[in-house]
């Protein structure tokens, strides 16, 4: 491994001058549940790591009257055991719940998750469903636009996430989880199903280059009641709407495959009153 | 037999408190003064011929101290095949894609790294097999064109100019009659890939030279004899100038029981005279360049008669045996001697052949060939109840190996509780249940299998030990059986302690160390507890007949009429009449001064008696080869969501026949471990391998169960006594986790009516088999 320098900022513009120091040639660590892969594999070879659990301005989850939100320090733990995002958002609560291990939720956080920006991220298609807002310092960009690519985002080079903002809204659904073992596992298919009023809202990850949302299907779905028979006709509209590959950790069949059943189950789900917000 | 105080008894591992708090010393643990740290260059191809070598740029970074390449070593080594050098040598080729072809020690690992990454290596990319069976074809690319020159135990058969490096045979009775004879033949086909044993702790190995030329090698490693006598063939060492240590072992599964780093870390060591030099690999090594589970391609002719007798069966095992086999021709012979299962049969044909590839080195695992044949084996007899109409459990009744019954190589068994077993887990899992259904998409099931093992050991494998007694009557117990997690640190010392009367606390137990702790051939084959457990005992035997020769002048009594009890020597007659047995610890003092019989010491050594080497052209038994064969049966219960294809394993049952259980804690705790690696192997593990790449050697892709996929386990034992074993003991650790994959197929089949022929039974390949 190639030295580095460690910073370990206290305030956020300290961070913003390290950032503009550095450049492309410094990387942010929180949680460091993927930074340290990464430099344990050779996939980076930072100058500097700038270290952000000593900022307190990032800390913790808000509930405030006009959103949820989550600064850039939360843990997937923190995250999962919320009582207000369990009892407005269950969902994210499972999807951050779901993520590794025990001992990985401790310390990875949710801001990581979705600035690492792979395409399985857990907790990617709840808030993708939510449409919720990534917030930088210097500006608000909405989840679907912020990650553009395996592994790549919108984010500027000087710019630093501080945080998630989830607009309060009604919803309900549920989180799957398609793994080959349920738990310390990345995700073969993950997907957020949710229903809001009459609109409906679909994500699915490790479907396509970044998490998807599902906009045919859910202009399929929208304004109409579900019947069994618009379930089966959303359930093929799904699968023909996600981009899979084949990997090593499944084919791209039996991706597509899950797809379907996910549209279907979480959609009878919704259709027989479960998974109440 | 008196009544046992400590054998049977469920003492808590006198290894527990060390492992759990952190502070038991593994070889990472260890940071001797001025070490070095190594790191190795490996080939990028499957095959290639290594045309040069340049290690002039690493020569020269600051903080190299030896840069080796396979010209370092003179001969080859192996255990049973001395097919392979440590490195690769120039000239020679690279047979498997990681296979070391240089190595460096630095002052840092950093260094190390750096300069490997300077090493320039020159390869001619050479065609590769990748499949076994296609390895055994005549226009196949040869891997070791010099077999025929390959020093070899004399009861393998290599074929020289060919890939095979053992052709096994058995040839009992006549299967081409017992076929003609019979109602219905039947053919089936199975592969079992290869597997990783992945122990929590990985291959580490520090190696130090001194100047006066004695090498002291600390290695994680299950057999430090063997560790020593391939290191003395390798570098042309006598063997009193090898040391090798073996502290906690953390965990081996078979992966430690051969010479793998350390044949790469000495040369190293030489070059930095009196400065220790440290490997410890990383977990994809462990993957990749420790062992693996061998694959295996299985078929099986089977003749049956109407009613369910099996006249005969034709086996053909292709073992994918990796670049080198020097431990896997004997796990090619293993599957050949268990090839008839726990079954009496008549006419047994078998063909197991070893063959190499330019895949990762295959080496022995838990169960050393057992659990990859009785995959087929025991999914071949469900095949044919379903095809004959029979039930699973009496055609399993019918053909049970009983009491003075045959083995497969003809062996005449005296003590055999397969049948018993079954039946327990039949009761256990209740088999005639039928399982109760909580979903139309989660289908639920019940599967059997039985299964058996014999140690797969030279017939004259020897043990050793010595009991030391101290002087306030606590004792050392010194062995070179391994503890490995599996027990051995506290089950040796229960059976000394038996013997002498004095509770297992009072006896330390001592091991891995060859300069200071006596012969053992190896830990593994399940020996240990039947091997170097009679060595303990029979030392503790000689060291109370000291004890009462000395006592007899003490107390004035005769040796006959004197017994050891509770740490005292008493007259069986007069039991008013006793003495201290540590009073006797320095031998006896008479009234001038005199001393006599001085420190108290046993000595035990145990080589099977009569282990007597098959028929060399049929591999029929004339005597037992085998030294013991423990036998069982698990049950299981699974529920396959036929929507995803996920497979949950509900409950496992599982009953052996383990003569004695000396700690039954601990075999439970074996037998729970058994199970659920089994499972992993039917569920999850695989080492994917394409053009001899591997493409998943982490944990990311490579699964093992979670105690979140732990089922309810139900481990359970009956005890017909081993004749040879100490207190009736046979072995365990292994057969444990034969019958756990093959049951759960047969669970899944049970439940979806699909038959699975390969290992693992992914949610992709259920999905698959369902759909229209």
């Amino acid at each position: 491994m190639k030295n580095f320098l460690y910073h370990k900022p206290t305030t956020l513009s300290e961070a913003l001058s390290l950032r503009a120091r550095y450049g492309q040639s410094a990387v942010l660590l929180a949680g460091g549940s993927d930074v340290v892969i990464q430099l344990r594999e050779h996939l980076i070879a930072p100058e500097a790591v700038i270290d952000i659990k000593g900022i307190a301005e990032l800390t913790g989850v808000v509930w405030d009257e006009h959103n949820l939100w989550i600064g850039a320090k939360t843990t997937m733990r923190e995250l999962a055991e919320h009582p207000e995002v369990l009892r407005a958002y269950p969902f994210l609560a499972d999807a951050a719940s779901r993520v590794g291990s025990k001992q990985l939720r401790n310390r990875a956080t949710c801001v990581g998750n979705i600035v690492n920006a792979s395409p399985l991220c857990d907790t990617g298609t709840p808030l993708y469903a939510l449409d919720a807002v990534v917030v930088t310092n210097a500006r608000e960009i909405p989840i679907c636009e912020f990650i553009t690519f395996v592994r790549r985002t919108s984010l500027a080079a000087d710019e630093i996430v501080t945080g998630i903002r989830v607009p309060h809204q009604n919803c309900k659904g549920e989180f799957t989880k398609i793994s080959r073992r349920s738990e310390v596992d990345l995700s073969t298919v993950c997907a957020t199903v949710l229903q809001a009023g009459d609109s409906y809202r679909l994500s699915f990850g490790a479907v396509a280059p970044t998490p998807l949302r599902l906009r045919e299907t859910e202009a399929l779905l929208n304004g109409k009641p579900l019947t069994a028979a618009r379930i089966e006709q959303a359930a093929i509209s799904a699968r023909a709407e996600v981009k899979p590959i084949s990997d090593i950790r499944a084919s791209l069949e039996y991706r597509l495959d899950m797809v379907e059943l996910i549209t279907r189950r979480s959609l009878t789900n919704l259709m027989n009153g479960g998974s109440e917000a | 037999m008196d009544q046992l105080k400590h054998i049977g008894k469920s003492y808590t591992r006198s290894d527990a408190v060390n492992k759990v708090t952190g502070s038991a010393e593994y070889v990472d643990d260890i940071r001797l003064p001025r070490m070095l740290y190594a790191q190795c260059v490996r080939s990028p191809h499957a095959h290639a011929k290594i045309l040069s070598v340049d290690t002039a740029a690493a020569w020269a970074m600051p903080g190299v101290r030896a840069v080796i390449t396979g010209e370092e070593y003179p001969n080859r080594a192996g255990l049973y095949l001395e097919d392979r050098y440590f490195m690769a040598k120039a000239g020679d080729t690279a047979k498997y894609r990681g296979e070391a072809v240089a190595a460096v020690a630095a002052e840092t690992p950093e260094i190390a790294q750096a300069a490997c990454a300077a090493i320039r290596v020159e390869y001619e990319v050479l065609p590769a097999v990748t499949n076994a069976v296609e390895g055994m074809k005549a226009d196949a690319p040869v891997i070791h064109p010099e077999l025929g020159s390959y020093k070899v135990a004399p009861i393998f058969y290599p074929k020289p100019g060919t890939n095979i490096s053992h052709h096994y045979v058995l040839r009992k009775g006549d299967f081409e009659v017992a076929s003609f004879q019979a109602d219905r033949v039947f053919t089936h086909k199975y592969y079992i890939p290869h597997v990783q044993h992945v122990p929590m702790e990985p291959h580490g190995c520090i190696a130090r030279y001194d100047p006066d030329g004695k090498l002291t090698v600390w290695a994680s490693c299950q057999s430090p004899y063997a560790v020593r006598q391939a290191l003395s063939v390798a570098f042309g060492l006598p063997l009193h100038k090898i040391r090798v240590i073996s502290q906690a072992v953390g965990g081996g599964f078979g992966a430690k029981a051969g010479t793998t780093l350390e044949g790469i870390v000495i040369p190293l060591a030489r070059q930095c005279q009196g400065r220790p030099v440290k490997l410890v690999y990383s977990r994809e090594d462990e993957f990749i360049n420790a062992y693996v589970r061998q694959g295996m391609h299985a078929t099986i002719t089977t003749a049956m008669r109407a009613d369910g007798k099996i006249l005969g069966v034709h086996n053909e095992f292709i073992w994918d045996g990796g670049a080198y086999t020097e431990y896997g021709v004997n796990i090619t012979k293993a599957g050949g001697w268990g090839s008839a299962g726990p079954y009496d049969i008549e006419n047994v044909w078998t063909d197991s052949y070893c063959v190499y590839t330019n895949h990762p080195v295959g080496g022995p695992y838990r169960g050393f060939g057992m659990c990859e044949i009785h995959f087929a084996i025991e999914q071949n007899i469900d095949q044919i109840a379903h095809e004959m109409g029979l039930s699973e459990v009496e055609i399993r009744r019918i053909n049970a190996l009983c009491p003075g019954g045959h083995t497969g190589m003809g062996e005449k068994m005296d003590v055999a509780g397969y049948a018993e077993c079954l039946e327990q887990v039949i009761r256990d899992i209740e088999y005639d249940v039928p399982s109760v259904q909580v979903s139309p998409t989660k289908i639920r099931a019940k599967g059997i299998a039985g299964g058996w093992k014999s140690p797969s050991m030279p017939t004259n494998a020897g043990s050793s030990a010595i009991l030391r007694m101290n002087e306030d009557g606590t004792f050392f117990l010194m062995s070179s059986g391994q503890e490995l997690g599996q027990g051995a640190a506290t089950v040796l010392p229960q059976i000394a302690a038996e013997v002498l009367s004095v509770p297992p606390h009072m006896i330390a137990f001592v091991s891995g160390d060859t300069d200071h702790t006596p012969y053992e051939w190896q830990t593994v084959a399940s020996r240990t507890t039947y091997c170097a457990g009679n060595a303990c005992k029979l030392a503790a035997e000689n060291l109370r007949d000291k004890l009462l020769d000395l006592a007899q002048i003490k107390m004035g009594a005769v040796k006959r009429d004197l017994e050891l009890c509770d740490g005292y020597i008493v007259h069986k007659i007069y039991p008013e009449r006793r003495i201290p047995m540590k009073d006797l610890a320095l031998g006896i003092t008479f009234d001038d001064g005199s001393g006599y019989g001085g420190p108290a010491i046993g000595v035990g050594t145990f080589t099977l008696e009569n282990n007597i080497n098959t028929d060399k052209k049929t591999g029929v038994a004339t005597h037992h080869p085998a030294a013991f064969w423990t036998m069982g049966a698990n049950g299981v219960e699974v529920e396959v969501d036929t929507e995803t294809g996920h497979i949950k394993v509900l409950k496992m049952c599982s009953c052996f026949d383990a003569g004695k259980v000396i700690n039954p804690a601990l075999f439970c705790a074996q037998s729970e471990g058994a199970m659920v690696q089994a499972l992993g192997t039917a569920l999850f593990e695989e080492l994917k391998l394409k053009d001899g790449k591997v493409l998943n050697p982490s944990f990311v892709d490579y699964k093992i169960p979670t105690a979140d996929d732990m089922p309810e386990l139900i481990p359970k034992f009956v005890e017909y006594a081993e004749p040879t074993g100490p207190y009736g003991a046979r072995g365990a650790g292994e057969p444990l986790m034969v019958p756990g994959a093959p049951a759960i197929a047969n669970a899944v089949f049970n439940a979806i009516g699909v038959r699975f022929t390969k290992m693992p039974i992914t949610p992709e390949d259920v999905l698959n088999a369902l759909k229209p």
